[in-house]
């Protein structure tokens, strides 16, 4: 095992960029997906019958296509339809448009929002009818009752999900580097090149994304903790116990 | 004494608007007539109960109070807010508007059979979320008149507990308070005991009790005979979408109403 690579200030740089692209990448993509998934789910639901048609047409294609083949589609199809444009020859969107971490946000955003949009669609359907009830008999507008009672109590119902899809989302950041995009395995790829050392940067990033999910982990168990109207979990580390959510029969 | 109020000239009228006033309500479900002809009236500080068997529109009628059913044709008022469903009065159901739904909505609040507490919401958030939300009011206001009415039911102990933690009574008892905290002219209780074992019901049952010796304006669909009898100004008996027979808790349960008094027998 040689790692006397990690005294490289070069092959530092590298890494620490591409950590710090991972975690961009995750965060705007899960923000910015999420609220994309409100959109898709709400308008399955509610929405005029072409729009509900629309979103549910936009999920079947991105949860029916690998997210590597939608990334190459984004980042060479359109990507390169777009650069013909004039409009795509002016300062600030030229940048952009040939930005892979655009790209890579991009394709993530719609996918978050495909897969997490059905999850959500499913826990907006279960909450029971008369907690909505109660808020327009109460006189509440019907975006208020959406806002302030429906759409905290389905993220409550589906939270466990939810955290689930931001690791498995975590872990799909990789596919970037196969768009030039600086990721940790793009880092490795390069050092990999360079020394001619496999296996030792490869061990070096599995690491560290098997921290990146310990902590990613953690973080979210505590927002599912704290999440308001969870039962608190009391009892002991070695007993097991079953997850619970309130409910109102 | 159904004298229609038309008859009575204004002057002579000393008598306060009603609470409630519904007229000639009808409700279809598609083919299904389930209120045909409805009209009642509920005196301010007076308690009306409905009583029928299951189907026979009680709790359809009910929620029309509030809207949360559209009655199709008729005409309701509610603490002077009056409007028309239907071909009654042109196109008056247009006229409809959000503000006006959610005025009589605000002053005719509702007590469901099954709570209808909102889970991710403490108890004192329950109780505060309507007035902050529909009447505009701060916060910290709010949580004072919701802490007042959890006070009055006995619940503000609870104020921090979430709803799962409650038992059926006591998330009745709060879902009351939040009914009473919107300061309606009248207060509507769909079943409010059905969903409860017998040892919880007395609990509500007190309560409702209570208000009613409050002098609390109140319309009320319940199958507790009983209480019915005991609270009841005025009871209803509703028979297949038609109020069958109508007065005060004696008068009903000494009715000739041939299906009245078969629908009574058992608890009389």
């Amino acid at each position: 095992m040689d790692f006397s690579w990690l005294n490289d200030p070069f092959y530092r740089e590298y890494l620490v960029e591409g950590l710090i692209n991972t975690l961009w990448l995750l965060g705007v993509s899960s923000v910015a997906g999420l609220l994309l998934a409100v959109l898709m789910a709400i308008v399955r639901i509610k929405g005029p019958r072409p729009l509900a048609w629309l979103a549910h047409g936009v999920s079947t294609v991105i949860r029916g296509t690998p997210l590597l083949v939608q990334l190459f589609f984004f980042y060479y199809g359109v990507g390169r339809l777009l650069e013909g444009l004039p409009l795509a020859q002016q300062g600030l969107f030229k940048d952009l448009l040939r930005d892979p971490f655009f790209y890579a946000s991009l394709t993530f955003t719609l996918s978050v929002g495909a897969y997490t949009g059905e999850v959500l669609r499913g826990a907006l359907l279960s909450v029971p009818l008369g907690e909505r009830e109660a808020g327009r008999a109460f006189g509440l507008s019907p975006l208020q009752v959406f806002i302030h009672l429906w759409l905290p109590r389905a993220i409550q119902l589906c939270l466990p999900t939810l955290t689930g899809e931001m690791i498995l989302l975590l872990k799909s950041v990789p596919l970037v580097s196969t768009i030039a995009m600086m990721d940790l395995l793009q880092a490795a790829n390069i050092i990999r090149d360079e020394t001619f050392l496999t296996y030792e940067p490869l061990l070096l990033i599995a690491a560290l994304y098997l921290l990146l999910t310990v902590v990613l982990t953690l973080v979210l168990r505590q927002v599912e903790r704290h999440f308001p109207g969870m039962k608190p979990q009391r009892s002991s580390w070695w007993r097991r116990q079953r997850p619970s959510v309130s409910r109102i029969s | 004494m159904n004298s229609s109020p038309t008859a009575i000239p204004h002057s002579q009228d000393t008598r306060p608007t009603p609470a409630v006033e519904a007229r000639h309500l009808v409700k279809h479900y598609d083919q299904l007539t389930v209120l045909r002809d409805v009209s009642f009236t509920v005196d301010e500080g007076t308690v009306t109960t409905i009583i029928g068997a299951s189907g026979s529109g009680k709790s359809t009628l009910l929620r029309c109070m509030n809207l949360l059913e559209r009655p199709d044709q008729g005409e309701l008022a509610i603490a002077g807010e009056r409007v028309s469903f239907g071909d009654t009065v042109g196109d008056a159901s247009s006229a409809l508007s959000r503000a006006r739904i959610q005025r009589l909505r605000a002053s005719a609040t509702m007590v469901f059979q099954q709570f209808n507490l909102w889970p991710h919401l403490t108890v004192l958030g329950n109780v505060s979320e309507p007035p902050v939300r529909v009447k505009g009011m701060a916060r910290h206001q709010a949580n004072q008149i919701a802490l007042h009415y959890l006070e009055r039911v006995g619940m503000a102990e609870r104020a921090d507990s979430y709803p799962a933690f409650l038992s059926g009574g006591q998330q009745q008892r709060v879902a009351i308070a939040r009914a009473l905290a919107m300061e309606p002219r009248v207060l509507l209780f769909d079943e409010p005991t059905s969903a409860l074992d017998p040892e919880r019901v007395n609990e509500v049952l007190g309560v409702i009790r209570d208000l009613a010796d409050e002098g609390r304006t109140m319309l009320m669909v319940t199958h507790e005979m009983a209480f019915a009898r005991e609270v009841s100004d005025q009871l209803i008996f509703l028979d297949e979408g038609v109020i069958g027979a109508a007065g005060t808790p004696k008068q009903v349960f000494d009715s000739n109403n041939e299906r009245c008094r078969r629908f009574i027998a058992p608890a009389a």
